[in-house]
């Protein structure tokens, strides 16, 4: 469990988080774009179960701060969602790891759902927002897609021997 | 390694990291928030390092936009080529009648030439209808008697003699072509001298030469001019080419085919002779 990473691994992993953002950011039409999943977070807490040794709250922080430039959200915002998200999932991650399928996609909803919901809060702070329940959509959207996003992240650990 | 206030350094717990995290977190916003320039600075360089995945993810709808925009074009272009080629149909036409232009005036130039006859004075006269049938050829001139056209008289074009004029309205006058079945023109034969008389047989652009005998010299290729007599036609001037001779035993007489000299399908005008001297005595008769 707590062999190094060599490069190639690191760099399939990093891959899946820069695709994650790709297609966090890909443009898409407004009837969609509510139920576009926070595929960053899925991708951050599958490898938080998968490395957790590796992967975890220091890294979702970087990655949460790269995600802020992206959107050009205030910094720290998803940030500390992140780091809170990956913190969560390492928590627990030995429980996520032997729960059924569907089960599983449930928690990891109930996580990144925890995750989303500090930006909504941090943003409601910030920016004097309101909270929408369409700001639900994304995380109903979340545990419909894990299923399929884990199996494909399982076969690409296989395959780069990431254990 | 040691501890500090009851936690590991070596290997700080995760909630360790995320405390001191979500305060370096909280710390950055409120400095964001506050428009500070260093977390500007800080956002700068993120939103440059994140630019690449930007153009990346913009990539796919670039291209469709390009692609949308390709077809478009292609659909503008489409339509000007189509617009273009119907200009070119436009542009074509015209330069047929500018053809057909240049080709009259040639023709008149040629008839201009041709009206040098010695003797005799040309006029030029317009087509206005041409009846061709079976039994008749005629042309209908934009001259008349008050033109001074006279009946009996010839007409010509750069080539050939036409015909003669048979019936004269007052300002138009009605010509038999050489072709037409009751035409006949005396001519002589230019490399023999032999006389003879040409007949229209009815046909356009076609001319035969009967009461030859089988002795007679003449050949195909042969041309025919007139040769003056009855007074019609002037003399010397072309009225057909021999373009068949055929000898039947049983025939006394030689069948023998020609074709206009006169470019009898292409007028638009032709030429009215006047003789010479006489024009004052039919003009006093008209």
């Amino acid at each position: 469990m707590d062999n190094a990473l060599n490069l190639r691994q690191r760099a399939v992993i990093l891959a899946s988080f820069l695709l994650a953002m790709i297609l966090a950011i890909v443009p898409l039409p407004a009837a969609v774009r509510l139920l576009r999943p926070d595929w960053v977070a899925l991708v951050l807490v599958y490898w938080c179960m998968a490395v957790p040794e590796r992967i975890g709250v220091g890294s979702g922080w970087i990655l949460g701060l790269f995600l802020d430039a992206l959107y050009g959200s205030l910094l720290g915002e998803q940030a500390l969602a992140k780091a809170v998200l990956a913190f969560l999932a390492l928590r627990f991650t030995l429980r996520l790891r032997v729960f059924p399928r569907w089960q599983q996609a449930l928690a990891v909803g109930v996580l990144v759902a925890i995750s989303d919901l500090l930006v909504i809060l941090t943003k409601s702070l910030v920016h004097g927002t309101t909270p929408l329940w369409r700001d639900t959509a994304p995380m109903l959207a979340n545990v419909v897609l894990w299923p399929f996003l884990f199996a494909v992240l399982r076969e690409v650990r296989r395959r780069a021997k990431i254990s | 390694m040691g501890t500090f206030l009851g936690l590991s350094l070596k290997q700080p717990s995760n909630l360790t990291k995320l405390i001191v995290l979500a305060g370096a977190s909280i710390a950055l916003m409120v400095i964001d928030a506050g428009h500070d320039y260093g977390a500007r600075a800080v956002r700068e360089v993120g939103q440059q390092a994140s630019h690449p995945l930007q153009e990346l993810a913009a990539l796919p709808f670039a291209t469709a936009h390009v692609v949308l925009k390709d077809a478009q074009d292609n659909q503008e272009l489409r339509q000007e080529n189509r617009r273009l080629a119907q200009r070119i149909e436009r542009l074509r036409v015209k330069v047929a009648r500018l053809n057909a232009l240049q080709a009259e005036v040639a023709h008149l130039t040629a008839l201009l030439k041709g009206s040098s006859l010695p003797g005799y004075r040309a006029g030029l006269a317009r087509v206005l209808d041409v009846s061709s049938g079976p039994f008749t050829h005629r042309l209908i001139l934009n001259e008349g008697a008050n033109d001074h056209v006279f009946s009996g008289q010839a007409v010509i074009d750069a080539h050939g003699i036409v015909g003669q004029v048979i019936s004269v309205g007052r300002d138009t006058s009605q010509v038999m072509l050489i072709t037409d079945p009751d035409s006949g023109v005396p001519v002589v034969c230019a490399r023999t001298g032999l006389r003879a008389i040409v007949f229209g047989t009815g046909a356009p652009n076609r001319l035969k030469v009967p009461y030859l005998t089988v002795t007679a010299d003449i050949r195909p290729g042969d041309t025919l001019v007139s040769s003056g007599l009855g007074g019609v036609y002037p003399p010397g001037y072309p009225v057909a080419r021999v373009t068949e001779v055929k000898s039947n035993p049983n025939l006394a007489f030689l069948k023998i085919r020609a074709v206009p000299a006169a470019h009898l399908n292409y007028h638009s005008h032709v030429l009215l002779l006047w003789p010479k001297g006489q024009h004052k005595a039919y003009a006093a008769h008209g």
